[in-house]
């Protein structure tokens, strides 16, 4: 279990298994909600998480890979690519503060 | 307690699965552009491609012996130690590379992270000890004399060895589509796919698989096995008529991802959020392997994304037509498997009843009252 304040939230980053498919579609969607808050979003492939990143996004299947990774933070596992209901989560903790776990 | 247990272990195997997986891969797909380049070069300039050329034609052998295993080489070797890794790595394949004439990506899979590894274990050891001043000496020296000794090593002995294996792979693949026993692997792959090994298995098995065949025979049919967009498209056009309501809204999006964009990805959740769903994957996957095998369909190179525009751009000449009947073929089956599991949205729309049943009996009582 990791936690964090949305207002710490500085670097999202979405993770999946080769960090040139998936994650980039989702990228480039979080960046037009996330963007406003100056919060940056990167991809990358789940093995090779950056340690500078302070929540990251993967489907629910990687998340165990992800945590073996980055074990300190906190990892956001989503089902759907569209309409997941993490997404909306991750952008209300950003944009009222609030805390967001694991 | 034990069945937690047994579940851990398995997200653990699962996990060191896709790790191992997603290795391979990594490997391969950053270099997917130069295998672009060199499908794009085969299919107009060799004999019976669209613009025979025997000048650029001479382009074709050294670029799939050569360039793409050096690339997959160096590649690996980075991941493993970084640009030093990746040098060593690449010069260290040259043995292997010489040792066979079938295109050595296997071994180059096995030779670039491997000399990485030792030239970082020799580093740790040595650096430390090294006069100040030498460094520069040492360190160049240390790499050329690894990745020499290892490239004869690859030659001599390493190279034969995966020689052997990826012969012995071919020719499974080879009994399989003698045996018309082909589409089994379907059972196998399409399951695997959703566990997000989709990419170990295209790049880490049949991209080096068919590569060797493609050079041979000018297509291969596994290139066409795990980057089929058919049965995820059947997957995502039945859940978008009879699907629950979620995903009825999103599926028309995915679908313009999936077939279009590539990204199959975006088909697995619906496919983890209903399990039965698999049976239409695999039917669906079986469907388009027979198709293509009796079309006697297959692509230059490895088709990624999983695009049916990548797909058709790596076709050969006068083979669209097989490579298209496999992916409509795939479709149509794992789209009416898909649609007779879900029972073509009966509870679905018992639910929606039963929903408007229940507001009409509050209704009524609000009325009464």
């Amino acid at each position: 279990m990791s936690s964090i304040q949305g207002s710490d939230i500085k670097k999202v980053v979405v993770a999946c298994d080769a960090g040139m498919g998936s994650s980039v579609l989702l990228t480039s969607q979080l960046k037009k909600t996330l963007s406003p808050h100056g919060v940056t979003v990167e991809h990358s492939a789940v093995d090779r998480i950056p340690d500078t990143a302070d929540v990251v996004l993967c489907q629910a299947g990687l998340v165990a890979r992800a945590k073996t990774r980055v074990p300190d933070t906190v990892v956001v596992g989503f089902q759907m690519f569209l309409g997941d209901p993490a997404f909306a989560r991750l952008e209300q903790a950003i944009r009222n503060g609030e805390t967001l776990a694991d | 307690m034990s069945t937690q247990q047994s579940s851990g272990r398995l997200t653990a195997v699962r996990s060191g699965v896709q790790r191992f997986g997603g290795f391979l891969a990594s490997m391969v797909m950053p270099n997917i552009g130069a295998f672009i380049a060199w499908g794009i070069i085969t299919a107009l300039f060799i004999p019976d491609g669209w613009l025979p050329n025997e000048y650029l034609g001479q382009l074709v052998d050294p670029m799939i012996k050569f360039l793409l295993p050096l690339l997959i080489a160096y590649t690996g070797g980075t991941l493993v130690y970084e640009q030093r890794g990746g040098v060593v790595g690449a010069a260290a394949t040259m043995g292997v590379i010489v040792s066979a004439d079938i295109p050595m990506f296997l071994g180059a899979m096995a030779m670039g992270p491997l000399a990485a590894y030792l030239m970082k274990q020799f580093d740790r050891l040595v650096q430390p000890r090294i006069k100040a001043g030498f460094e520069m000496l040492v360190n160049n020296f240390s790499a050329g004399i690894l990745a020499a000794l290892l490239a004869i090593l690859g030659a001599y002995v390493i190279g034969p060895v995966v020689r052997t294996i990826a012969d012995a792979l071919g020719a499974g693949v080879q009994f399989l589509i003698d045996m018309s026993l082909l589409p089994l692997v379907s059972i196998i792959v399409e399951p695997a796919k959703v566990l997000f090994l989709n990419n170990a298995i295209n790049h880490g098995v049949f991209t080096p698989l068919g590569s060797a065949r493609a050079l041979a025979e000018g297509s291969a049919i596994e290139f066409l096995i795990e980057a089929n967009p058919g049965p995820g498209l059947g997957i995502l056009l039945a859940c978008m008529l009879f699907g629950p309501k979620v995903s009825r809204a999103t599926a028309p999006g995915a679908i313009v991802i999936h077939l279009f964009g590539g990204i199959h990805e975006i088909y697995f959740p619906y496919i983890l959020a209903q399990p039965k769903l698999i049976l239409a994957v695999i039917g669906g996957g079986m469907s388009g392997v027979a198709t293509f095998m009796v079309m006697d369909a297959g692509l230059v190179s490895a088709a990624s994304p999983g695009s049916i525009i990548a797909l058709m751009a790596v076709t050969p000449p006068g083979g669209h037509l097989g490579v298209l009947a496999g992916v409509v073929a795939a479709t149509i089956v794992s789209f009416v498997l898909a649609s007779l599991l879900l029972g073509f949205g009966r509870s679905e729309r018992k639910a929606a009843k039963e929903e408007k049943a229940k507001q009409a009996a509050a209704e009524n009582q609000e009325t009464t009252a």
